[in-house]
C-alpha cells in the first residue's frame, strides 16, 4: 500500500498544514492537542475537563450539537466528520456555533467533504479542512478561482 | 423586467467557468459520478433515461424576447429543435451532450440567464402569479420580492445541501395561480391596515406523500422576510429526515413534528438567529421595484376587434385575460395544441414568438406554471392581427383552461423515474375531447397527468388527476378527483382500481358524464359540483357498469 496515497492534512484557508491533533480514546495519552470521538465524550467528560488537554470533538453530521453546546469552553477544535457530502447540517451547525455561541476557536471539517465544497464551509465559519494531500492543488486553485462575489451578506 | 448588474453578470459568467472546470475534472476521472452528480445537479443537469438533460431557469416564468430567440438556438445549435416548458415556469432541453453543457451556460449567460439550482438539494427557481404586476386584484406585484428570494437563495452557503429539494412560490392576490399551497414555502402578499407583509404557509407538497401547506405566519413585516426563510430553512436543514430520500422534504418534518411544534422551533431560530444586514430595507425594496414597472405609459379606450371568424371569436373567449390597464389584454398561448405533447415548442415557434412579442408586447414573454405562455401587454384593436400571427405558427389553439390544457410530465418517454408513460396519455385526451363545443359544454376543469409517484404533472391538485403506474410489467393509469391548486387547494381523493390505457377514456367520459347530469347548471363547473356531491356519486356510475375491476 502506498502510505502516501492516504495522506491526510489539513488546509487552512490557503495554507497547508500538518495535523497537530491526536485522534485518541487513550486518557493518558502524553499528547497535548487530542481528538476524541463525540461518544468518548459523553463517557469520560469528567475526566476529559479535569485534564489540560488542549481538547477537540469530532461530531459526526449526524450527531446533534446538543451534546456540546454547554461546554463549548472546553474545546479547542469542533470537527465535523461528513458522513455524505450531501448532508449539508454542518453548515448550519457552524453557523450557530458562531453566530448564537460566539464560539471563537477552530471549526474543522473532515470525511466526505469535496474542494467545490470549500467556499461554503469557509463562509459559515470553518476554519479549515481535513484533506487528501494529493488533493491539495485542486482545494488551492478552487479557491484561488472565487471572487469573493456572493448574494448574502 | 430585471436587468442583471455588472455584479450579477460577474456572478453568472464565474459560475460558468466554475461549472467548465468541473466537467473537466469529471472527464479525466477526478471527480466520481457520485462526486460529480451533486455538483451538475445543481447547475441544471440530469442524467434522464436516454441522454443528459438541461433545466434551464426562468425566473418566475419571466422572459424577454432576446433570451426566447436564445432558448431557440440553443434548441437548434446543441438539442433536436424544441425546448419543453415545465411546471416550475422553467425549460427543459432534453438532449444535450455533457461536453456542449459548458457552451450552453456561457451562451445562456450572455443573455442573463443560467441553470443554476434548476435541480439538486438546494433551493430552487422561484416560482410566481404569471398575471403578476397585469392583475387588477393584486395587493402587490410578486416579482420584485422574487428577484429579492432569487438573489437570497442563489449559492447560499449554509442552504445548498439540504435533505431534500425546496421549492418557494409568491403569490401577490388573493387568487391563487402559483399553487402556492403545494410548495415548500408558500408567500402570499396580504394588507394589514396600510401595511402589506406575507402570509406564510410551509410544508405544501405532493410527490408520493401530498399535503397542503400550513400557515404558520399570518403576518409577517416585509423587512423580516428573509431571517424568517433563514429560520424555516435553519430548522429544516437541520431537523429534515436524510435517513430516507421519499421523507426527506420539509412535508414530512412539518407533518411529524405537528404544526405547532414546527412553528415554535422556526421562531426561536427567527428570534435568536435574525441578522440586521439581512433586513431589507425600503431603498432596497424601491430599487427592486424600479425593475418592474409596467411598459405602456397610459390606458387607452382600445377596442377588441369584432371578426366575424369562428376561430378567432373561440380564441379570443379563452385564451385573452383582462388587464389592469384599459385597452390592453393579456393573451394566453396554449402549449396544448391537439395531439402535441404538453409544454412542447419548436425553436421555430419560441424564435418567431420572440418577434411577435417584440411587435405588440414590449418584447415580454411569460411563462405559466400550467405549461402555457403569455404576452403580458397587449393592446386590444390588435388582437386579432396577433391572433392571424399566432395561427401561422400554430400557437392559436383556443383551449385555456378547458379539458385539453392538461398539465402533463414528460413521463416513461424521457424521464429514467418514470412508470408509465403520461405524454401518449394526455395526446389521447386531447385527440379524443378535441371538439370546441364538447370541451365548452363542459367547461372549466383541469386534468393533470403523472407518469409516477412523484408527481411532476401535478395530478394531486388536478380536478382530474390521472397517475401512471406500473402494473406488473404493465402500465396502468389511476385516477384521482377533486383536486385543486388554487387559494382553495384540496388533494384529489382516489376513486378506485386503475384502468388501463384502452379504458382510460371511457372512464373520463363516465366521469364527466356523471358531473354534466349532476351539475345544478353550466355555471356550477366541475369542482364546485364535485365539491357538492362527493367522489361516491363518481365512483358509483364509473365501476357500477364494470368498466375495469
Amino acid at each position: 500500500m502506498n502510505l502516501k496515497k492516504n495522506f491526510m492534512i489539513i488546509i487552512q484557508k490557503n495554507k497547508i498544514k500538518n495535523n497537530l491533533y491526536h485522534k485518541t480514546d487513550n486518557l493518558e495519552t502524553n499528547k497535548q492537542k487530542i481528538l476524541v470521538t463525540s461518544n468518548f465524550w459523553i463517557e469520560k467528560k469528567k475526566e476529559l475537563l479535569k485534564k489540560k488537554f488542549n481538547l477537540g470533538i469530532e461530531l459526526n453530521s449526524d450527531d446533534s450539537i446538543n451534546i456540546i453546546e454547554k461546554d463549548l469552553n472546553s474545546f479547542s477544535l469542533i470537527q465535523f466528520n461528513f458522513i455524505s457530502l450531501k448532508d449539508g447540517r454542518p453548515f448550519t451547525y457552524a453557523r450557530k456555533l458562531r453566530e448564537l455561541y460566539k464560539f471563537k476557536k477552530e471549526i474543522r471539517a473532515s470525511g466526505n467533504v469535496i474542494p467545490d465544497q470549500y467556499i461554503f464551509l469557509l463562509r459559515c465559519g470553518f476554519d479549515s479542512v481535513e484533506i487528501e494531500d494529493k488533493k491539495k492543488e485542486i482545494w488551492l486553485k478552487l479557491l484561488k478561482m472565487d471572487k469573493g462575489l456572493y448574494y448574502q451578506p | 423586467m430585471y436587468k442583471y448588474s455588472k455584479f450579477d453578470k460577474q456572478i453568472i459568467k464565474n459560475r460558468t467557468i466554475q461549472f467548465e472546470e468541473q466537467v473537466e475534472r469529471r472527464l479525466k476521472g477526478r471527480l466520481t459520478e457520485d462526486e460529480f452528480k451533486p455538483l451538475r445537479l445543481m447547475n441544471g443537469l440530469y442524467l434522464q433515461l436516454h441522454a443528459y438533460m438541461l433545466r434551464v431557469a426562468i425566473p418566475y416564468g419571466e422572459l424577454s424576447h432576446k433570451q426566447l430567440s436564445k432558448l431557440a438556438d440553443i434548441s437548434d445549435k446543441y438539442d433536436k429543435g424544441y425546448g419543453h416548458f415545465t411546471t416550475r415556469q422553467n425549460i427543459q432541453f432534453n438532449w444535450p451532450k455533457l461536453t456542449d453543457v459548458p457552451k450552453i451556460l456561457s451562451e445562456l449567460a450572455s443573455v442573463e440567464m443560467h441553470a443554476i439550482q434548476t435541480s439538486g438539494n438546494c433551493i430552487r427557481n422561484i416560482s410566481s402569479d404569471h398575471l403578476a404586476g397585469i392583475s387588477k386584484e393584486e395587493i402587490e406585484d410578486p416579482r420584485p420580492w422574487c428577484e429579492i428570494i432569487r438573489k437570497w437563495s442563489t449559492f447560499h452557503p449554509e442552504f445548498s445541501f439540504l435533505p431534500r429539494k425546496f421549492k418557494i412560490a409568491v403569490t401577490g392576490c388573493k387568487k391563487d395561480r402559483a399553487a402556492i399551497m403545494v410548495h415548500d414555502i408558500g408567500l402570499r402578499l396580504k394588507k394589514k391596515g396600510r401595511e402589506i407583509g406575507f402570509e406564510v404557509y410551509v410544508g405544501g407538497g405532493q410527490g408520493r406523500s401530498p399535503f397542503i401547506g400550513k400557515k404558520i405566519n399570518n403576518f409577517l413585516s416585509k423587512k423580516f422576510l428573509l431571517n424568517y426563510l433563514e429560520a424555516i430553512l435553519k430548522t429544516y436543514n437541520q431537523l429534515g429526515r436524510r435517513d430516507n430520500i421519499y421523507k426527506a422534504r420539509i412535508k414530512i418534518l412539518v407533518n411529524e413534528l405537528g404544526e405547532k411544534k414546527f412553528k415554535d422551533l422556526v421562531n426561536e431560530n427567527f428570534k435568536k438567529l435574525s441578522k440586521k444586514n439581512m433586513l431589507i430595507m425600503n431603498d432596497q425594496i424601491k430599487k427592486n421595484f424600479s425593475f418592474f414597472k409596467l411598459p405602456m405609459k397610459k390606458s387607452l379606450s382600445s377596442k377588441i376587434p369584432k371578426i366575424n371568424d369562428y376561430e378567432y371569436k373561440k380564441w379570443i373567449s379563452q385564451n385573452i385575460v383582462k388587464h389592469k390597464v384599459n385597452g390592453y389584454s393579456a393573451v394566453l398561448i396554449s402549449l396544448k395544441s391537439y395531439g402535441k405533447p404538453p409544454g412542447d415548442a419548436s425553436s421555430h415557434q419560441m424564435r418567431e414568438l420572440a418577434k411577435i412579442s417584440k411587435k405588440y408586447s414590449f418584447g415580454e414573454i411569460r411563462v405559466t406554471h400550467e405549461q402555457n405562455l403569455v404576452l403580458p401587454h397587449i393592446k386590444n384593436a390588435r388582437l386579432y392581427n396577433l391572433w392571424l400571427e399566432l395561427k401561422k405558427i400554430g400557437l392559436s389553439t383556443a383551449n385555456i383552461n378547458l379539458l385539453t390544457d392538461t398539465i402533463c410530465c414528460p413521463g416513461l418517454d424521457y424521464c429514467a423515474l418514470a412508470t408509465a408513460r403520461s405524454i401518449p396519455i394526455s395526446q389521447k385526451i386531447s385527440e379524443h375531447f378535441k371538439k370546441f363545443s364538447k370541451q365548452i359544454e363542459i367547461g372549466k376543469i383541469k386534468i393533470k397527468i403523472s407518469g409516477c409517484i412523484n408527481a411532476c404533472g401535478h395530478h394531486h391538485v388536478g380536478n382530474i388527476g390521472i397517475l401512471g403506474l406500473d402494473k406488473n410489467g404493465e402500465e396502468s393509469y389511476q385516477i384521482t378527483l377533486g383536486g385543486s391548486a388554487d387559494e382553495n387547494a384540496t388533494i384529489g381523493q382516489i376513486v378506485g382500481p386503475s384502468f388501463s390505457e384502452n379504458n382510460l377514456i371511457g372512464a373520463l367520459e363516465k366521469i364527466l358524464g356523471t358531473y354534466l347530469k349532476k351539475r345544478y347548471s353550466k355555471n356550477e363547473d366541475f369542482l364546485a359540483t364535485f365539491r357538492r356531491i362527493g367522489i361516491d356519486e363518481f365512483k358509483k356510475e364509473l365501476y357500477d357498469n364494470n368498466t375495469e375491476k
